[in-house]
Formats: C-alpha cells, sequence, structure tokens
C-alpha cells in the first residue's frame, strides 16, 4: 500500500461531529488525530440553543452527565407587528430536548474523545486535503502534512478544504443563513419567574415578523440555566436585499423591542456571537458523503433541518459522527478504505438514517419557508384575522369573513395561503 | 555543546478587553480564559529567531499552576523545544520578589542558559520587574527594549543585541550568560504548528520542577516570602465620549477633525503648523 | 460635508459595545484580506449589512475593512458578489472565543 499512514483516521473539526467521530474511533482502539483550530475545543462553537437528546442517547450512554441546562418543556411561537401580537404556547407533557452552551457541549464530547485516546493537536488551521491522485491521503496545514488511512471532514459550514479540493461546489448565499445571537445574563430565579417556568424548566421561543424585518427568518429565545440565548437568523438568498439594516441592529432591535425588552431588563450581554446555518440542506450536500479515503460529517455534510419553525443541527452532527466512526470501523478492519466501502459502510447506512429521511422530506416545507410572503404577508393575514375577530365595533364579522378581509387586505390569494399554510402545518 | 537559550513566560487572564461590572466595580473573569502573556510570546519568537539562525535548543519556564502546560504546550506548537513548570503550593500568592527569586533558583538548578529571555511586562500585572529581578538574583547583565538579536558568538562568549529606543536604535555588545527582554510588539509571533503539536503529544517533551526539587527556604517563597502590600485597587472613571461620526471622504474627514479638535483646545496652531497642546 | 450623528432609539448597543462582551486574542496579521479596488464596482455591497460585526463599512465611497472584531461567521466570503473577500480562518488559535455560545 505504499508508504505507511501515521494514523488511523484525522478527523479535521473538533465540533459536535468532529468530535463524536474521534470519540467513537477512538474508543473502539483506533489512532486518530483530532484537529481542532480553535483553543481548546469549543471555543469556535455557535448554535440557536437547542439540542434534540433522543439520537443522542444511541451516541452517548452518559447524555445525563453531559452540560445540559434546562430540558425544554414549553414551546412558545409569536408572530409580532406593531403593538399587535400573536403567541402559541403550548407546555409539552414530556421533554425531548435540552438547552446548552454549545461551547460546553462539544467540550464535553472532544474530553471523551481525549480520555479514550485520541490525540487532539488544537490552535491548528487545516488548510487543505493532501490529495493522491483523487484519493485524500491526509492533511495539509502549514507547512505541515499528515497522513491517515482516512480523514473525517467535519470542518463546519465553511467548507474551505472541501470547497478547495473540488468536492463540493462554492457555497451560494441561497443555501445559507445568518444566525446572531446575545447570551444575557440574569439569574435562575429571575428567568423562572418572567417565562413562567417552573425550576429547572426550559423554554424555546420562536418569533416571526417585525423581528426580523419581515424578511425571511426568525428570531429565538432559549433559556439557559442563568443565562437567555437571543438572537436571530436571517436567511443570505435574494430577499436578503431587502435587508435596511445591519444584522447587529437587528439583534439589539430584538433586545430592546418594547413588546420583549422586560423579559430582559437589567440582563448583561455576556456574549455576542454569530455562525452560519444551511438553509437548503439537500441544495448544499455534497454529492456523496464518501470518496476515496475521506467521509464527510455534520454540517459540512450539509446535515441540518432548518424548518422554519425548529433548527436542529447538533444531534444530526454527533449521530452522523456516529454512523461515521462505526463505517470508519468496518472498512479500516476490512483494510479497504475506498470510496466503495466507505460508502457501503457510512453513506448508506446515512441515507437510511432518520437524518436524510427526514431532510428528504421536509425539502418542500423548507422550500414554503423560503417564501419571502411567509414573513410579511401571511403573518399579517392571521394578526388581521384576529383582530377581526376581537376588536369588535357594532358588527360581529364570521371568522372566515375576517379570513376573507385579511386575505384581500394584504392581497393574498385564498388558495394560495391555504395551500401555504397546509405545507407548513404538514411539516411540523 | 550547542547554544542554550531558556524564555520565561506567564500563563495569565485573557484581560485584554475584559469589562468592568459597572454595579460593583470589579473584573467581569467569568469564562475568560488564559493565554500566554503577548509580551512574553516576542521574547518566544525572539529566542526562536536565533535558533534559526544559530541553532541550538530553547526551552520555556514558568512559575504556575499546572493548567499553564496548556501555554507550554502553545509555545511548543511554535516550535519551542521543552518545557519547565515550575509548580507547587507553596509558590502560591507570590509577588515578583518571591517570582523572581523561585525562577532564578529553578534556572540555577537547569543550568544557566547561554541567553534568558523574558518579554516587557505582563498583561496583568504590567509590573516589568522579572526579567530585571531575575539578572539580578543570577547577577547577569541585562539588556532590555531588545527587537533584535545581531550576532551570538558563544565561543567568544559575546551577544549583540539591538535596543528599540523611542527615537533610535541602540546596539549594545554584552557577555553571556545574559538576560533580554524583548521590546513589546517587536516581534510576529510564528503560527503554531501541527509537527510541533504532535511532538508535543508524543514526546511530552515537559518537566515538573517542585519545592522538593528546589529545597528553598519556605519563608522566601510565595505569599510568605512577598513583601508587596496591594493596599487598593481603583479604577479610572470612564470618561464620556462624545461620539460624532463624520461620513464622507477621507480628505474632508482629517478636516474636520482637525477642526473638531481645535474647537476643543487639543489643537494649536503655532508658526503656521497644527500642534498638539502641552497641557 | 454631513455630520451624522446616532438617531435617538432606543438605546441600542452600538457594534462595538456589544463585540466588547467577547474575548479575543487577535493576531497581528489579518486572516481575511479585502481586495477593495473590486468594490468600487458593487452595487449593492452586501458585506456592509450582511457583517455581523460590521468589519465593512464603507467611508466616502470605499469599502474599508477591518479584522479584529470578526466573528468569524464567513458570511462575508459568501455574499460577496465579486470574490473580493480572501477569507481564511485564523491561525495559532486566534480570534474570538466564544464561552457561552
Amino acid at each position: 500500500m505504499g508508504q505507511s499512514a501515521e494514523f488511523d483516521a484525522i478527523v479535521v473539526g473538533a465540533g459536535p461531529a468532529g468530535a463524536t467521530a474521534a470519540y467513537h474511533l477512538a474508543k473502539r482502539g483506533f489512532n486518530v488525530l483530532l484537529v481542532e483550530r480553535g483553543r481548546g475545543a469549543g471555543s469556535k462553537q455557535v448554535f440557536g440553543g437547542r439540542i434534540y437528546a433522543e439520537p443522542l442517547r444511541e451516541v452517548f450512554d452518559d447524555l445525563d452527565k453531559a452540560p445540559i441546562h434546562r430540558w425544554v418543556r414549553r414551546e412558545r411561537f409569536t408572530i409580532l407587528d406593531g403593538d399587535r401580537e400573536l403567541t402559541l404556547d403550548f407546555r409539552a407533557g414530556a421533554s425531548t430536548s435540552f438547552t446548552a452552551y454549545l461551547t460546553q457541549f462539544t467540550q464535553w464530547i472532544a474530553q471523551k474523545a481525549v480520555d479514550a485516546g485520541a490525540v487532539l493537536a488544537d490552535e491548528v488551521r487545516v488548510d487543505g486535503l493532501w490529495l493522491d491522485g483523487g484519493r485524500v491521503r491526509g492533511i495539509v496545514a502549514g507547512p505541515d502534512r499528515v497522513a491517515a488511512r482516512v480523514v473525517i471532514v467535519a470542518e463546519g459550514v465553511n467548507r474551505l478544504l472541501l470547497e478547495r479540493a473540488g468536492f463540493v461546489h462554492r457555497a451560494s448565499p441561497r443555501e445559507l443563513a445568518l444566525g446572531v445571537k446575545e447570551v444575557i445574563k440574569l439569574d435562575k430565579k429571575t428567568i423562572e419567574e418572567r417565562f413562567g417556568l417552573e425550576e429547572g424548566e426550559g423554554l424555546a421561543w420562536v418569533l416571526l415578523g417585525e423581528v426580523t424585518d419581515f424578511i425571511p427568518g426568525g428570531a429565538f429565545v432559549y433559556t439557559n440555566r442563568d443565562t437567555l440565548s437571543v438572537g436571530l437568523v436571517v436567511h443570505l438568498g435574494g430577499a436578503y436585499q431587502l435587508l435596511r439594516d445591519q444584522v447587529h441592529v437587528l439583534a439589539e432591535r430584538l433586545r430592546t423591542h418594547p413588546r420583549l425588552s422586560r423579559f430582559f431588563e437589567g440582563g448583561d450581554i455576556m456574549e455576542y456571537s454569530a455562525h452560519m446555518t444551511i438553509e437548503d440542506s439537500v441544495g448544499y450536500m455534497p454529492e456523496h458523503f464518501a470518496y476515496d479515503g475521506m467521509v464527510i460529517v455534520g454540517d459540512a455534510a450539509g446535515l441540518l433541518l432548518n424548518t422554519g419553525l425548529t433548527i436542529r443541527g447538533v444531534d444530526y452532527a454527533a449521530y452522523s459522527g456516529y454512523l461515521a466512526a462505526k463505517g470508519v470501523e468496518r472498512a479500516l478492519s476490512e483494510g479497504d478504505a475506498s470510496a466503495e466501502a466507505l460508502r457501503r459502510h457510512y453513506e448508506v447506512p446515512l441515507r437510511e438514517s432518520f437524518i436524510y429521511r427526514d431532510l428528504m422530506r421536509h425539502r418542500g416545507a423548507s422550500y414554503a419557508m423560503k417564501n419571502p410572503r411567509m414573513f410579511r404577508e401571511y403573518p399579517r393575514v392571521a394578526l388581521d384575522t384576529l383582530e377581526e375577530i376581537y376588536t369588535l365595533g357594532r358588527e360581529t364579522p364570521l371568522p372566515h369573513e375576517a379570513l376573507a378581509r385579511a386575505l384581500s387586505r394584504n392581497r393574498v390569494g385564498f388558495a394560495e395561503f391555504a395551500l401555504r399554510m397546509l405545507k407548513v402545518v404538514m411539516s411540523l | 555543546m550547542s547554544l542554550e537559550m531558556m524564555v520565561g513566560i506567564k500563563w495569565v487572564p485573557n484581560t485584554q478587553n475584559v469589562r468592568f461590572d459597572p454595579k460593583t466595580g470589579t473584573l467581569i473573569r467569568e469564562g475568560v480564559p488564559s493565554i500566554v502573556n503577548p509580551a512574553d510570546l516576542d521574547a518566544v519568537e525572539l529566542a526562536l529567531k536565533v535558533k534559526d539562525t544559530y541553532g541550538g535548543r530553547v526551552r520555556v519556564i514558568t512559575m504556575a499552576p499546572p493548567s499553564a502546560v496548556k501555554g507550554i504546550e502553545h509555545v511548543i506548537g511554535m516550535g519551542v523545544d521543552a518545557g519547565v513548570l515550575v509548580t507547587d503550593r507553596v509558590f502560591a500568592g507570590a509577588d515578583t520578589l518571591a517570582t523572581s527569586y523561585v525562577l532564578s533558583q529553578a534556572i540555577k538548578k537547569l543550568g544557566l542558559p547561554d541567553l534568558l529571555f523574558f518579554g516587557q511586562e505582563t498583561i496583568d500585572s504590567s509590573t516589568a520587574h522579572i526579567p530585571a529581578q531575575v539578572a539580578s538574583w543570577l547577577d547577569l547583565p541585562y539588556v532590555y527594549y531588545v527587537d533584535r538579536v545581531e550576532e551570538v558568538n558563544r565561543e567568544e562568549g559575546y551577544a549583540v543585541v539591538r535596543r528599540k529606543l523611542e527615537d533610535r536604535y541602540e546596539w549594545v555588545r554584552v557577555e553571556l550568560p545574559a538576560v533580554i527582554a524583548a521590546a513589546l510588539k517587536s516581534q510576529v509571533p510564528r503560527p503554531v504548528r501541527l509537527s510541533e503539536k504532535l511532538r508535543f503529544h508524543r514526546d511530552k517533551p515537559l518537566q515538573t520542577l517542585t519545592n522538593k526539587d528546589l529545597g528553598l527556604d519556605p519563608r522566601c517563597v510565595g505569599l510568605r516570602g512577598s513583601p508587596t502590600i496591594v493596599a487598593k485597587v481603583t479604577w479610572m472613571p470612564e470618561v464620556p465620549r462624545k461620539r460624532q461620526v463624520f461620513k464622507g471622504d477621507a480628505r474632508e474627514a482629517a478636516r474636520w477633525l482637525v477642526k473638531k479638535l481645535a474647537e476643543e483646545g487639543i489643537l494649536v496652531r503655532e508658526d503656521g503648523r497644527w500642534r498638539v497642546r502641552v497641557a | 460635508m454631513s455630520q451624522a450623528q446616532e438617531p435617538p432609539r432606543r438605546k441600542l448597543l452600538r457594534i462595538d459595545d456589544l463585540l466588547q462582551r467577547n474575548v479575543y486574542d487577535v493576531d497581528q496579521r489579518p486572516h481575511i484580506i479585502l481586495h477593495a479596488e473590486k468594490c468600487e464596482e458593487c452595487e449593492y455591497k452586501p458585506c456592509l449589512r450582511a457583517c455581523p460585526a460590521e468589519c465593512y463599512v464603507e467611508v466616502g465611497g470605499r469599502v474599508i475593512f477591518s479584522y479584529e472584531g470578526c466573528l468569524e461567521c464567513g458570511t462575508c466570503r459568501v455574499v460577496c458578489p465579486h470574490d473580493a473577500v480572501e477569507w481564511d480562518y485564523p491561525v495559532s488559535g486566534r480570534g474570538v472565543y466564544y464561552r457561552f455560545s
């Protein structure tokens, strides 16, 4: 086989996907190098605020020891437009997700990888994939090259390595969204009082309308133990041209919004962060998830679900890292790290998993959510309808009359509205 | 024998942009990570440049709790050969005198290097005491504000270094061994390399010295050996900023700025030229 | 000549006040290079609004770039229509250090 590789596997990026892959490979006795550009694992991680737990139970048998902040039982959805507000507040019977800092959660996974025997080389930026006749032989970092039998690319949403090596197309604004967030410190009790939460209980809140200046995207509030994650996501596609202000101005408007500021009052902003997220997962996916000597996991593989109301990425990332570790284990034990072997052992299981199936099923809804009317006209239809129904003078309109007037005021056809709403509801 | 170099570094909280809590007047330190004192990276880079030219060995030494290994790893990542961690509970709470004493005794124990480098000062206390005090304890010549090592002649036992002063350079010929403090921000520290990080993990080029190894009198180290007393810490009141923004082209902006500064009495016109008013 | 004062909004924090909340270890060498000559022909200049750290500002019709407050999101690279942003991550673990995100 020519020259011998220094490592069985090199994982590029110690995020949730890469750290999980490194952990499971090291645990199975492989010689693993985990390379991370940040200082320690976690220091470059940003997400909205919530992690879905169910798939992670298969990946980590001690998930309850993870740095979990609050188990989410309250789901809130709000449309805001001036003085008007429509809120849906739901308390679930059981919780399937928790709030956390991804910085801490990632550190927790990476520490497991190190404890299992993986070498974590942090503060190292990988500059390229070491290609040899189309086969990935290892990585290039500055003047250094290090070889491995398999490279696991977990470089995240900015796919510099995959783009440079020609495995994926250049990122397009249509496929991506920008998220910004502020982490606001408040004491535990104040959080629970203000949001009406029981002790330790968490809230996930999605807001639409005015808060993103009516351009496609949405705002969010998550309750952590003694902080709030407050931010918004704006699509970078065509509608982005509509953005009149800088994104951080939107974030600040959200925090100081007359209808919302009481929730954040007196809190100190501890951190202001930004990260890109995937808007069109299927469009962002590489053609294959495995090539000769390489597999792709997490955001880099386009594995993130954005339904408009929920964003799901961390559990997908970790689970794909877990599938990759299992696939690489089989391929290496057969002594075959070819594209065929890696596809058989990783890509096929991934495509058969809940992740890929859900991403394909939600494809349509994701297109629906990209329609700018989804964020200006339709929320206004809902608010106008309710206003007709509740703000009574002499006449009491029938619900369908209220809806008809709201539709015509916002120049939305009934069939169009019904169809869109149906799609969105179905996607939930 | 080849050239022996040692660099003293400090593991400090990254307080480069730390905030004060306006209510309590204390530093907001939550989650603030530690880093290698930035000025010490100038010293590391200066030493590595000498190694690039003359070969030899560069070691770092730090007196710190064990978490400072992360800092040693960082500079080993830059190409430093090995690290020495001087750590003991009895060393805790030391001022600069006790610190420089422990460091100088540890360095003596390890064998005096030809060149002993330090950064100019630390971001967490800015005393600039350590290099001078270590030189004093070891009775070595001390040159500071050094931005370049021009020549090292081990056989004849001297080095020529360049000092970067406010308005001039000064070349100093100094006998070896010597203590050298690098001029602040005089170097661009080289990037951390993957191969060096792998060497760190593979070879663990790390030595730990405790007071068991050094056998220093407990009355001379740590809090007990520290005559310094911090009587009080206060903060400068925040100066309210006027925050005016000018939008226009650069030339106009410059004119506007000069006009504003003159209105404020900061610039004065003398002999047809603008000067900063001296208070 | 115009002097733009901040309009009296509801105490929105300015970008430098927000960035000040973060921990950085800024590299002396910039990790992003802007080829600003390409910006002159750019109609929309999406970077000006898209960059969440306001690293791109327009002064007298020219785009001026600073990397120190960069949040390393990569948005500028993606939205730039003229390939003017030579984008990479900082080396040696430098740049922003997130703690609570």
